[in-house]
């Protein structure tokens, strides 16, 4: 398939007009230069490719999830994909022009708005690449406002942001620490944690503050704020987290959406994009990209973090999402997520299997499973289903949305009661 | 426009006749959600009347310098909604996912053929995450040398990221000139070029739109130093088989395939950013590796020299499906792509030459940089909005930094001759208007929904949400 709209003819016009004779006079001092083509297949044609890409997609299989773990599988409603394949949202960049970008403009200020809404914090940016890098950038920004070189994480925190974490610690020198003290620039800790516990989180917050350090919340499931009290209201100084949930397919773990919201006084060190509303010359209501000064390409090494282009497409998506779900439908998601958890955690207590979480919890929760986990999960296989993440020989954490119908919690638990 | 929370109406849809009793403790629990619940026909409304207020390439002309903003063909697009891609869960067993690591293992050895490199990591999510890797990589190099190297060499011409990148990772930035014909000052770079150096980070070609002439040396002399060489691949649409990065004397390259790679930029993303390095530093890439055992592809953790993970999952996998559609569809004749970007921004440049400053008189590569500077302080962005009423989007606009009233333009290889043809004329028309007429040029533009909007409020009293409480205080002042 060509996608170059350059004929022979055209071409020979243009050489002449810049006044050389073949393409070749243009790149001969790109070196050194290559003496053979690339080692890759031949072309395809758009028929070719899809039936070739198809035959891999094939190769994957879809099962009936009943894992979550920072990947959460809900229903994602058809407006949505339909609104989101507008080539005006999809195929524009960082919106730096604001007389032609006002569409993504106030869809990014309108998913600030919803994400202070559901976190109950002041301000928000435009997005970040993922849960996992936002609790990077949350940490980087602690030990900047602080600084500090200490990050102390509460038990809890999902594995693969931690792991995130660490990298973003060794690049920026800091060090993650299991004491909080007058050196910790920032104590974290991830609501609901990663076995599904819901805490209140209000007297970490009071410890972290007493020495100075900033309380960061870290949300991976975050439709369950529809439903739990806000991060804001324990004391979090900074919330980030994954928006995925909020209309995001599941993608084999990419793209998602990282957020990060905060309160007010952090907004001079706040990474990213933030849109701000304004009027035009006319005294027209606007919205603009702003306090830009913060960002590399106006304040380079003196940046607030490196970052550049974000998410800004799966911001759109889960805007639209919220929008559409609205209150009611965001809180029947969270209502049916947890009733489905539960009423699954009850018919596996009666199957023999104990529920490790010591809080309440929302969608997720942990259990000891009475015969080996791995046992367990090649029965649950054989029926289409996958039965949760293997934390351990006899662990497993085992998360519902609403899609997991009460049938599919019924077949789950008759295959695991034999 | 009002704002989605501005709808007068309150509908019930979506509630579920579901008895379910919340057994929470009431500190856990939220009282009030203050999301509005509106129908889906506005809602629907609501987002395409935006989507109309916004320009893309599927809209127009979008020749934003550095950005690389070519067509993305649409099948990429079906292929990223197959539900064997976009419906796998990251936690699903090995065998559920064999073709993605398939396809994840098979663009990694076409993105290696291209950059010359050895092996590459996919998880970045965009070029500034590579960045953030690439510089990781290189400390924990030196670390494992027992060197201490503090610094890092970037020229004047670079992109924001890469001193931001090295702030983060608290390595000092040593900054070289540009010389007189376009290039990194060589000698400056001799004299810079101390022990202490950890890595120089060069976009090549610069982004003046010009191929460093000087690469093979440079990349030479800081070998001899000790130091690595990073390429910042943003430009890599003017290279695709024409010259591979390694081969130059990179030890590293990110690559954005959002640009080079077509896979769409989304208003600011999601992109990816994909990690090349030669085979000395391999390990050091993060884990998960995919790698191939006989037939079967397996996630590798068994990495102990690794830097770690630098995203959740594997990467902005849907993106990556884009991408290796984009080069199936390309395959060996991908040389083509880079050719015609090459081709169109000289035939640009040599249409706009005679009305705009040129500050480096050289043949550009994918993008060029003029200058306004003869039509006075301010030109540039006056010009950039008189674009607007042309139907184009501007330019990259004041970057580089070191030509003054710069327009960084880069009209990719997707666009025709004719487009080229009037984007020209319009340019050349406003240098004519901004003499004859410049109130005209000055208050543009005139077509767009809204005018200029006064960024200093924006910054002087932030409205940075919606706030109910706000609103109400406004309803209650009326």
């Amino acid at each position: 398939m060509n996608y170059i709209p350059i004929t022979e003819k055209d071409r020979n016009k243009m050489l002449e007009q810049i006044g050389v004779n073949s393409i070749n006079d243009l790149i001969k001092d790109f070196r050194p230069l290559l003496k053979a083509d690339l080692n890759l297949q031949k072309p395809m044609s758009e028929f070719e490719v899809k039936q070739h890409i198809q035959e891999i997609a094939d190769k994957n299989k879809i099962m009936k999830y009943f894992v979550g773990a920072g990947s959460y599988d809900h229903y994602i409603p058809s407006a949505l994909g339909h609104l989101l394949l507008r080539g005006e949202f999809s195929t524009g960049y960082t919106p730096y022009q604001p007389e032609m970008s006002q569409g993504t403009l106030q869809a990014i200020y309108e998913f600030q708005s919803f994400m202070c809404i559901l976190t109950g914090m002041d301000i928000s940016n435009a997005s970040l690449y993922d849960g996992a890098s936002a609790l990077g950038e949350a940490a980087l920004l602690g030990a900047s406002y602080k600084a500090r070189r200490r990050v102390f994480v509460k038990n809890g925190l999902n594995p693969q942001y931690l792991e995130v974490l660490k990298t973003y610690c060794k690049a920026a020198d800091l060090e993650l620490t299991d004491e909080i003290n007058d050196q910790t620039a920032c104590v974290i800790a991830q609501y609901p944690d990663f076995y599904g516990n819901i805490e209140n989180l209000t007297h970490l917050a009071e410890r972290a503050h007493k020495i100075g350090a900033l309380f960061v919340v870290c949300v991976n499931e975050p439709t369950s704020l529809a439903i739990l009290r806000a991060p804001a209201d324990f004391g979090a100084d900074i919330v980030v987290g994954d928006g995925q949930s909020f209309g995001i397919p599941i993608n084999f773990g990419g793209p998602y959406l990282g957020f990060m919201t905060a309160k007010e006084f952090l907004l001079k060190k706040m990474p990213g994009r933030i849109c701000g509303m304004t009027t035009d010359v006319k005294g027209n209501k606007g919205f603009v990209l702003t306090f830009q000064a913060r960002e590399q390409h106006i304040r380079r090494e003196r940046a607030t973090s490196n970052i550049t282009t974000n998410q800004g497409l799966m911001a759109l998506a889960s805007t639209i999402y919220l929008a559409l779900m609205g209150r009611n439908g965001l809180r029947t998601v969270a209502r049916l997520s947890y009733g489905r958890a539960h009423l699954l955690q009850q018919k596996l207590e009666s199957a023999g299997f104990k529920t490790l979480n010591n809080n309440p919890f929302y969608n997720e929760f942990l259990v000891k499973t009475p015969k080996p986990s791995d046992d367990i999960l090649s029965e649950l296989f054989e029926n289409g289903i996958q039965g949760g993440l293997k934390v351990d020989e006899d662990k497993l954490l085992i998360c519902c949305t609403e899609m997991n119908t009460t049938q599919d919690i019924e077949r789950f638990a008759n295959v695991v009661k034999k | 426009m009002k704002t989605i929370f501005e709808y007068n109406e309150e509908t019930t849809g979506h509630l579920s006749d579901e008895e379910i009793q919340l057994k929470l403790p009431s500190d856990l629990m939220r009282d009030d959600l203050e999301l509005p619940n509106i129908s889906e026909i506005n809602v629907v409304r609501h987002y395409t009347n935006l989507s109309k207020k916004n320009f893309g390439v599927d809209v127009g002309f979008y020749p934003l310098g550095s950005c690389t903003m070519k067509y993305n063909p649409k099948v990429n697009e079906d292929m990223a909604k197959l539900n064997g891609f976009a419906g796998l869960h990251p936690h699903s067993s090995e065998e559920c996912i064999q073709g993605a690591l398939e396809l994840m293992w098979r663009l990694e050895q076409q993105l290696k053929e291209i950059t010359g490199m050895d092996a590459v990591s996919l998880q970045p999510a965009a070029g500034a995450q590579s960045e953030l890797l690439g510089a990781t990589i290189a400390k924990a190099h030196f670390d494992q040398k027992n060197e201490k190297r503090t610094k890092a060499i970037i020229p004047d011409s670079a992109h924001g990221t890469n001193p931001a990148t090295a702030a983060i990772c608290r390595l000092e930035t040593v900054v070289i000139p540009t010389d007189s014909r376009g290039n990194m000052d060589l000698q400056k770079f001799k004299e810079s070029l101390t022990p202490d150096i950890a890595l120089v980070m060069l976009t090549n070609p610069n982004t003046l739109g010009l191929y460093e002439e000087n690469i093979l040396e440079i990349c030479d002399l800081a070998h001899k130093n000790g130091t690595l060489m990073y390429c910042d691949g943003a430009n890599m649409n003017a290279l695709l088989g024409i010259t591979k990065p390694a081969e130059q004397g990179f030890d590293m390259i990110h690559l954005n395939l959002h640009k080079s790679f077509s896979t769409p930029h989304g208003g600011g993303g999601p992109g990816a950013g994909v990690l090349g390095v030669r085979s000395f530093l391999a390990d050091y890439l993060p884990i998960p590796r995919v790698t191939k055992q006989n037939t079967k592809y397996v996630l590798d953790y068994e990495k102990n020299k690794s830097v770690g993970k630098i995203h959740s999952f594997y990467g902005n996998f849907g993106m990556l499906v884009r991408a290796y559609s984009y080069i199936m569809s390309w395959g060996t004749d991908i040389r083509k792509v880079s050719e015609h970007a090459v081709l169109n921004a000289n035939y640009l440049l040599s249409l706009l030459k005679e009305s705009y400053h040129l500050s480096y008189n050289r043949s550009c590569a994918h993008e060029f940089v003029i200058s306004s500077k003869n039509f006075g302080e301010k030109s540039a962005l006056n010009i950039a909005k008189r674009l607007l009423d042309y139907g184009f989007h501007p330019p990259t606009i004041y970057f580089p930094l070191i030509v003054s009233e710069a327009l960084m333009i880069e009209p990719t290889e997707t666009e025709s001759m004719e487009t080229l043809d009037r984007f020209a004329s319009a340019l050349k028309k406003i240098a004519v208007e901004i003499n004859a007429n410049p109130q005209l040029v000055m208050s543009a533009p005139h077509s767009t929904p809204i005018g200029r909007l006064d960024e200093v409020e924006a910054a002087r009293k932030p409205n940075l949400r919606w706030n109910p409480s706000l609103e109400n205080d406004k309803m209650g002042s009326h």
